[in-house]
């Protein structure tokens, strides 16, 4: 079976700075593979190059064996790569549950003369979107039921925000889910809940690339870990190694401090 | 909002949400119907009603630039040159000037086409750029238009104007008195009011608020944001286009000055006074705001003086009686003053968009999360000092 993702020998450079360095990897199917490093190692960037807001300086992005270098972001998510980001960006006016109707704009049809007309087709795929939405919020059991999901996403508390944003990126139903930092800013308790409901997205068929600094989560959730300095992978394999390796140790602290440890 | 807005509110308030939405619609629409109904039994001047003529010629064009400006988030300053373009198909068209006589349906749809042609011929080099660019270059395109029509002689008769266009006749139905014109234009603020809500409560809908809200976001959510940009730029232009239409028919004579950029300005007043994104708040912002100075004008120099006498001001200094009873002279200061007090109590507008609301009068969640994001990184950074 062909990699969901595969990347080969993909930079980027900012003038001087090449923020991403001949990075090759793979995603098989139904893996979490994560990708850890210091702040400025390139994590978002590859992100933001495989997700389409910048185009690789030279390298390939294949999106099961098919090219994607180049094309827009939203070509890209309607492709099957769905997103989330590090600072959350959600339609804070709009309610929870348009938020994830909004995720479904590739996978809806209607257009503008059968909106105004309101044809029956148009009533009959906005109920099977709407039916469809809730169900991916239902995937956060207790988390958007009832009257919440005509809130506006403002009013959510911010580990909702963090879920609802996973959601919209489900609406996409993606083929691979790339989630930046899916737990940062949450307490413990609330980090592992959400690690656990990334497991189950993976027991689902579901295959993620992302990016964490939680080491927990990391480690807990990640069937693989890949570690970026610079620009450049340092290392990858089991999480357990991986986390334990000397030059990833000296990449996040520094190298007098990984002799006395 | 009905939900999390009510601790805010009133009891009236609280009251008045209760009552579910299509009564309010059913009523407004009664009572629009029957308006006309004042001047047949002799109870008002004709006057009012080509007042609400005028009016609902605003409203349609608030309605227009909601569409792009309240839920796609893309301020367009020329708006008013759709309009003209509108008023000017349908006046060369319908007018002995250049001899044409084409009838009602065809030469609407026309005004529509042409309206949402330049619409998408300003659309496609600029919807690009970042709002400000955007702003600038409407408003240069508004000016140019206008600036044609009053250059093209040949053809537009410059200044003077277009005389003497034909009265439109629907089916047999030949639309001279301001009553009727009143129904017609009524007519197509019903159906625009239908057509633009089924729009907004729909994927495209939702993709164009996307769009205000996060581009970046929505973008990767799978909205191709030129495309929807242009499409509600041209959808803008369509109705501002059949606004244009009913406007040269209603006129039966128009020249440049009907469209100067102040009209583009005063049409973002009523946008920003009804509430932003919000379609009933477009047609009351339009109503309110236009046919304020006549109801001023009207109030001291009628109403009051049956009430009070004729020489109730007569004590009053000759300035202040003067600036009430041709209180026309001073809309704009009026426009000036209602859109700063609405800026500074209520930003979200008089009838704000369900979902608008909440923006304005809350924290911003983004600055929030700001806030967090530091604080989590300051801890992150003493968790990695510690280990």
């Amino acid at each position: 079976m062909a990699p969901v993702l595969e990347l080969v020998g993909l930079t980027k450079a900012f003038g001087g700075l090449t923020a991403v360095n001949d990075m090759s990897l793979t995603v098989e199917p139904g893996e979490i593979v994560s990708i850890i490093g210091p702040n400025g190692s390139g994590k978002t960037t590859l992100f933001n190059l495989v997700s389409g807001i910048y185009e690789p300086d030279s390298g390939d992005i294949l999106l099961e064996g098919e090219s994607i270098a180049g094309l827009r972001p939203d070509q890209i998510q309607a492709k099957g790569i769905s997103r989330t980001f590090q600072m959350l960006r959600l339609f804070s006016n709009m309610t929870v549950l348009e938020n994830v109707l909004v995720g479904m704009h590739s996978r809806t049809k209607t257009r503008l003369l059968g909106a105004m007309f309101r044809l029956p087709w148009v009533t009959r795929e906005e109920k099977e979107a709407v039916a469809r939405a809730q169900e991916i919020l239902a995937f956060f059991p207790g988390r958007f039921s009832g009257p919440r999901q005509s809130q506006p996403a403002a009013s959510l508390s911010y580990a909702n925000r963090r879920r609802l944003e996973i959601a919209r990126a489900l609406a996409g139903e993606p083929r691979i889910l790339l989630l930046d930092e899916p737990v940062a800013g949450m307490n413990p308790a609330e980090s592992l809940e959400v690690m656990q409901q990334i497991r189950e997205l993976r027991d689902r068929g579901q295959t993620i690339l992302m990016i964490e600094h939680d080491m927990k989560v990391v480690l807990g959730a990640s069937d693989r870990l890949i570690a970026m300095d610079h620009g450049v992978k340092i290392a990858e394999g089991d999480p357990q190694d991986v986390a334990n390796d000397p030059r990833v140790v000296e990449a996040y602290l520094g190298q007098r401090d990984a002799a006395a440890s | 909002m009905a939900k999390s807005g009510d601790k805010k509110r009133g009891p009236i308030a609280t009251a008045l949400g209760r009552v579910p939405r299509w009564v309010y619609l059913t009523a407004a629409l009664v009572l629009a119907v029957l308006f006309p109904l004042l001047h047949s039994a002799g109870l008002m001047d004709m006057l009012w009603i080509r007042v609400a003529i005028r009016s609902l010629t605003f409203v349609l064009l608030a309605l227009g630039l909601n569409v792009v400006m309240g839920e796609t988030g893309l301020l367009n300053l020329g708006y008013v040159a759709f309009f003209a373009i509108g008023a000017y198909t349908t006046a060369l068209l319908s007018s002995p000037s250049l001899g044409f006589h084409w009838s009602f349906w065809p030469l609407l749809v026309l005004s529509m086409v042409f309206a949402m042609l330049a619409g998408l011929l300003v659309g496609l080099p600029t919807l690009r750029l970042r709002g400000d660019y955007l702003a600038i270059v409407t408003l240069a395109f508004g000016e140019i238009v206008r600036t044609v029509f009053l250059n093209v002689t040949s053809i537009t008769n410059g200044a003077a104007g277009i005389p003497a266009i034909y009265t439109p006749n629907i089916f047999g139905w030949v639309v001279t008195e301001p009553p009727q014109f009143y129904y017609l234009i009524l007519f197509f603020v019903v159906v625009v009011v239908i057509a633009l809500t089924n729009v907004k409560n729909s994927r495209v809908g939702r993709a164009w608020n996307a769009l205000r809200e996060d581009e970046i976001a929505a973008i990767h959510s799978g909205i191709d944001a030129t495309r929807a940009k242009i499409l509600a730029m041209v959808i803008s232009a369509g109705v501002a286009g059949l606004a244009g239409c009913l406007f040269a028919y209603y006129q039966s004579f128009i020249n440049p000055t009907y469209f100067l950029f102040m009209q583009s300005v005063i049409v973002v007043c009523m946008v920003v006074l009804g509430g932003m994104g919000s379609i009933p708040g477009a047609v009351i912002g339009a109503i309110v705001l236009d046919s304020l100075p006549d109801v001023i004008r009207a109030t001291f120099s009628d109403w009051l003086p049956r009430v009070f006498g004729p020489t109730f001001m007569a004590s009053w200094p000759a300035w202040l009686q003067s600036f009430f009873t041709d209180f026309e002279k001073y809309r704009l200061l009026l426009f000036g003053i209602v859109v700063v007090l609405v800026v500074i109590f209520r930003p979200e507008g008089l009838l704000p968009d369900t979902l608008w609301r909440s923006e304005t009068h809350e924290e911003d969640p983004r600055e929030q999360e700001y806030t967090r994001q530091t604080l989590f990184d300051i801890d992150e950074g003493n968790q990695d000092l510690e280990a």
